[in-house]
């Protein structure tokens, strides 16, 4: 009889314990409001610190663009360089910069399913025009069991996608 | 006399006029290139990704096409072209991906049978000066014939073409072309 209200009394510690993890979880995210912005550009991702070959570069630049545009969270999506940035009001910058590279081989993955994986770490901070930071976090995109090296790219870019969601009006 | 040497040598400097007027349109022709079976992996405007086509760099302009789709940049426009090489299974698309469930590690041994292939990578802006960047894949061989034509007809490039050029992976004197 002890032994199974203590076993109550501790399965119901466990999920009051629970509840308030996430209510403390939403009170937190309730703390830091959205941010507001109508245009984003995204510039070219570059690195200090890695020896990126092109086709990723070019991969993750590209596909970030086009999980951002799918967000529908900013009226426009700019690219680097465009001209047209200078003059859009609210805009923020997303300056990408990769400090981890590890180039898999999907032949590996395929034969051996837990080796061969290709990794990518990227930076990503979110400043506006005056270059003042707003958000700043790093991302991991991955590739680990069916896919070309290039997937790890669209990996990467879905989290963008998720930052933005989560972190933009 | 000497009147007919001076015409016999203007004849002849026509003649080689001539012969060099005809000669440059064929210089021009042999720095275009038609690639069949190309996929445009990513970044071209209105193309999907992995769609399979044909690669043409011709009148100062690479298009891609497939049936009615066509996509175009300016060779001018390009600001970086660079090679590679890779390899992707002979047994491809989602047949391919299913091959790595069959019994007894059959789809593993399957998946050891891969085919050469080349890459092209290009950045390029467009008329506001946003950068864009695509990435193609072609059947081994053809990236060199398709990077001399597009630096002919006015691409830019960090790593010239030289003797010998191959889009074998380089060493380290010349970092970016190598396999993706």
């Amino acid at each position: 009889m002890n032994i199974k209200g203590t076993a109550r009394l501790g399965a119901f510690s466990f999920v009051a314990l629970l509840l308030l993890g996430s209510a403390s979880g939403s009170a937190q995210d309730s703390v830091h409001p959205k941010i507001k912005a109508s245009a984003i550009q995204i510039l070219m991702v570059g690195s200090n610190e890695v020896d990126l070959p092109l086709p990723f570069q070019v991969a993750l630049y590209e596909n970030v663009i086009e999980q951002v545009q799918k967000t529908k969270k900013f009226e426009h999506v700019y690219r680097d360089g465009d001209r047209a940035a200078a003059d859009a009001p609210g805009l923020v910058i997303l300056r990408t910069n990769v400090f981890g590279f590890k180039r898999g081989s999907e032949e590996e993955r395929q034969v051996t399913t837990v080796a061969g994986a290709t990794q990518i770490k990227v930076h990503c901070q979110f400043t506006d025009k005056s270059g003042k930071s707003l958000l700043e976090q790093d991302v991991t995109g991955n590739v680990r069991f069916i896919g070309g090296n290039l997937r790890a790219t669209y990996d990467f870019a879905k989290k963008v996608s998720q930052i933005v969601v989560k972190n933009f009006s | 006399m000497k009147m007919c040497r001076a015409v016999l040598i203007l004849l002849a400097a026509g003649v080689a006029l001539i012969a060099v007027g005809s000669l440059a349109p064929q210089s021009f022709a042999q720095n275009t290139d038609t690639i069949l079976h190309a996929k445009q992996v990513l970044g071209l405007e209105g193309v999907k990704h992995n769609t399979t086509g044909t690669l043409t760099i011709d009148k100062g302009t690479l298009e891609f096409s497939k049936g009615d789709l066509k996509a175009d940049v300016p060779a001018a426009s390009i600001t970086e072209v660079l090679m590679g090489a890779d390899t992707q299974r002979t047994l491809g698309g989602t047949v391919g991906t299913l091959t790595m469930f069959a019994p007894y590690g059959s789809g593993r041994f399957l998946s050891l049978f891969r085919t050469k292939i080349d890459t092209l990578s290009i950045t390029y802006v467009d008329a506001s000066g946003g950068v864009h960047g695509a990435v193609f894949t072609m059947p081994h061989g053809k990236v060199v014939a398709a990077k001399t034509a597009l630096l002919a007809q006015g691409a830019k490039t960090s790593v010239p073409m030289g003797p010998g050029t191959s889009s074998q992976p380089l060493p380290s004197s010349k970092p970016q072309e190598r396999n993706p």
